[in-house]
């Protein structure tokens, strides 16, 4: 198998460029169900998706990104862009869902303060968007966590091509596979070990920012 | 003036992503040919080698292997998500042919499937004068409660010719207590037929890794080398693919037929015995072996 | 002549949930120069008067009027109109940061230029002896301060109309008198203060007009 660091590093570059591009949509979409009473129904429903098979979510990719899918014209199957793009969905649920609960409570409060001093609807967002940062940046460290952990996707529509499309989790699969346990396991607690060490960094951040 | 710092950490890492994923868009230059395969058969490393040996003749192509089971290599196929194929069941072969999925095809390795069992064989298949009779034995021992089957269950190369040898005895174990549908690919599930003290079908290269790292205890080769057994390794063009990725699949698939003499050494030195053969000098019977079982 | 009608409330109803009326007609209006007092029993429907007042929420009926215009015609309306009624919560709140952040927040709102921002806030901030409290963490303040801080806070956008709730709650005497001392003097420059408060000492010490609020009714006491 390829060596390892190089696995390692194609994984945070697949699911941290995931994260972003999730967060492109998730963040704004928590923020309007929160200051929306109509759109705020879909907190069930994003809550509910969150629980959903990753290996399902990769098979809908799938067949979107196949030749013969809809999307197949955009060539992105078995590259690491379509394991971003598959990801990117897949962790929405998890982002919008914890986004929405933190905004909303941010919104009750740092909302009405807004307006009582005759804030805007955007100068009211971005103060209770930078109120809210500390527990948007666990949220996103949440989508991330997901991400990097999730086999389905990655492996649908990513393939596990090696030096080109395998991650962390894929090789993991492949390792059990092909009965290299022991490999396996080791990269088992680099996972570990990677998610530990975002989410450290992101609650040393969250200090210095307090 | 903290704050401030840590937005332009911010940006700078938001900078830093986008950078990467813009440059990862412009890296490739490389032609990418796709090219479903089985676990099986990627796990000998086979592929891979004669990839890198392909590379050295024919620099600035990668040939991406995606290792699923047979079927789903084919399925796959199907959809136009391949353009190479590389697999061992005649019977799925045949049908993607008949529906036009490949177009040319060729023989270009074969090896034998053994059953595996504990060595204290309960069910005597040591015995066995066919693959079939074996089988048979193994039913009448499961019936009894002395010995247990693990099948991969999935639909593989090795499933599918596993079935066709129960169908071959006249049974039918699915449903049987003693017969366990693993679902899972080679590796695993000779493991667990390990773990079980069961008997298995397996493919010999496989085996015999797991065999060397001691992942199997008790686990030995009880039948093998009958033509019953025989395991044909075809590659197919899928008639989908097109521009410069069909010539370079083309390549290599020329590639692969014409250098057998890097299949016929493969592994002989890790394992003691070479994994595959090559197909060119019994290219006649292994291709009537293979319509025998494409269409039995 | 007449003081100028600031700030009118017609015919008012509001319910929170679709099926109890908090607010049943009230009616209220509230000119230059006045300060009014407003008391009624815990749960009467004063705070969410002044929420109404300082157009937060919007009535299911009735019309809110801000010196003469409906406020809930428009969007535009209301947003425009918003900057001139300020709502000072019952239980302060503070966003992250200093006290100087916090005092500045409205005038940075409005696009002020720094150096108007420090003029105005360094006012403010003497008018209410919070001076000393400017660099301080505002999250950490007692709850007096912060109280002292909030009213700071709307002091310094020059609403015409004030609406405070519960000013008094957790000061000293001292504060107290500080704080009612600006309150008479804010509505000396022609704004209005509305006030509600459950203390009728120091309420007396700066009403011109009292009301009560019983049953969602706006009434005289
Ligand atoms: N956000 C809310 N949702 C639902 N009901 C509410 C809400 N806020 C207040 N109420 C209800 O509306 C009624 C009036 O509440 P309000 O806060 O206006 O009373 P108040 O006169 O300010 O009382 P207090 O003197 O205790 O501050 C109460 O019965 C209260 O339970
Ligand atoms: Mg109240």
């Amino acid at each position: 198998m390829e060596a390892l660091t190089d696995i390692v590093l194609r994984s945070l570059w697949v699911s941290g460029s995931a994260t972003l591009l999730s967060s492109l949509w998730s963040l704004p979409l928590a923020y309007a169900m929160a200051v929306s009473r109509r759109l705020g129904l879909l907190a069930p429903i994003m809550e509910a998706l969150v629980g959903v098979p990753t290996v399902v979510v990769g098979l809908v990719m799938y067949m979107l990104l196949s030749r013969t899918g809809p999307l197949g014209f955009l060539n992105l199957l078995y590259t690491p862009y379509a394991i971003i793009v598959g990801e990117a969905v897949l962790i929405t649920p998890v982002i919008v869902s914890t986004a929405y609960r933190v905004i909303r409570r941010s919104v009750e409060t740092y909302g009405e303060l807004a307006r009582t001093l005759g804030a805007g609807p955007l100068q009211a967002a971005a103060l209770v968007l930078s109120q809210s940062a500390p527990g948007l940046a666990a949220s996103v460290v949440m989508g991330f966590s997901r991400a990097i952990g999730e086999l389905g996707v990655a492996f649908m529509v990513g393939g596990n091509i090696a030096g080109y499309t395998r991650t962390l989790t894929t090789a993991i699969a492949l390792g059990v596979a092909m009965g290299e346990y022991e490999l396996a396991m080791q990269l088992g607690l680099v996972l570990i070990a990677l998610t530990l060490a975002v989410s450290l960094a992101v609650r040393a951040s969250k200090r210095l920012w307090e | 003036m903290r704050r401030a710092l840590l937005a332009a950490l911010t940006v700078a890492a938001a900078a830093a992503a986008l950078v990467a994923l813009v440059a990862g868009w412009q890296q490739e230059h490389v032609i990418r040919v796709r090219a479903t395969t089985t676990t099986s058969l990627y796990a000998t490393g086979l592929l891979e080698f004669l990839e890198e040996e392909f590379k050295r003749v024919r620099p600035g192509v990668e040939i991406d292997f995606i290792t699923v089971g047979s079927g789903e290599a084919l399925r796959r196929a199907a959809q136009g998500d391949a353009c190479l194929v590389f697999v061992h069941a005649p019977s799925l072969e045949l049908a993607y042919i008949r529906a036009g999925v490949l177009e040319r095809g060729a023989i270009f390795a074969y090896n034998y499937f053994v059953i595996v069992g504990p060595s204290d064989d309960p069910a005597g298949v040591r015995a066995a004068a066919s693959a079939a009779e074996a089988f048979r034995r193994i039913y009448e021992a499961g019936e009894a409660g002395l010995a247990r089957f693990v099948s991969r269950g999935d639909n593989s190369g090795t499933h599918v010719r596993e079935l066709s040898i129960w169908r071959a005895a006249g049974l039918d174990p699915r449903g049987r207590p003693w017969y366990v549908e693993r679902g899972a690919g080679m590796a695993e599930t000779l493991v667990t037929a390990s773990e079980m003290q069961a008997y298995t079908l397996s493919d010999i290269g496989t085996y015999l890794k797991l065999k060397r790292e001691g992942r199997l205890h008790d686990l030995e080769v009880l039948y093998t080398n009958s033509s019953e057994l025989i395991n044909i390794y075809s590659v197919y063009l899928v008639s989908s693919c097109a521009g410069e990725e069909r010539e370079v699949a083309e390549e290599f698939m020329e590639f692969v037929v014409e250098r057998q003499d890097l299949i016929a050494g493969y592994g002989a030195d890790e394992y003691g015995q070479p994994l595959f053969y090559p197909a060119r000098e019994r290219l006649d019977e292994l291709k009537r072996l293979w319509w025998s079982l494409a269409e039995g | 002549m007449m003081a100028m009608r600031l700030l009118a409330l017609e015919d008012v109803w509001y319910s929170y949930d679709g099926k109890r009326w908090v607010l049943r007609s009230a009616t209220l209006s509230v000119s230059g120069g006045e300060v009014v007092a407003v008391v009624g029993p815990n749960g009467a429907g004063k705070t969410t008067l002044l929420k109404i007042m300082g157009l937060l929420y919007r009535p299911q009926r009735g019309r809110v009027l801000v010196k003469g215009v409906d406020a809930w015609a428009s969007r535009a309306a209301a947003l425009r109109l918003r900057r001139s009624v300020v709502y000072v919560h019952e239980r302060p709140i503070m966003v992250r940061g200093t006290v100087l952040d916090n005092v500045a927040l409205g005038l940075r709102l409005r696009g002020l230029d720094g150096a108007e921002v420090r003029r105005r806030v360094s006012a403010v901030a003497r008018a209410l002896g919070i001076e000393g409290l400017l660099d301080r963490d505002a999250r950490k303040l007692s709850a007096g301060q912060a109280q002292l801080v909030a009213l700071a806070r709307a002091l310094a956008v020059e609403p015409d109309v004030l609406l405070l709730d519960e000013p008094f709650a957790n000061l000293d005497e001292e504060g107290r008198e500080v704080v009612a001392d600006v309150i008479r003097g804010y509505s000396r420059e022609g704004r209005a203060v509305v006030v509600v408060s459950h203390d009728r000492s120091v309420l007396a010490r700066v009403a011109t007009r009292w009301v009560r609020v019983r049953d969602g009714r706006v009434e005289a006491p």
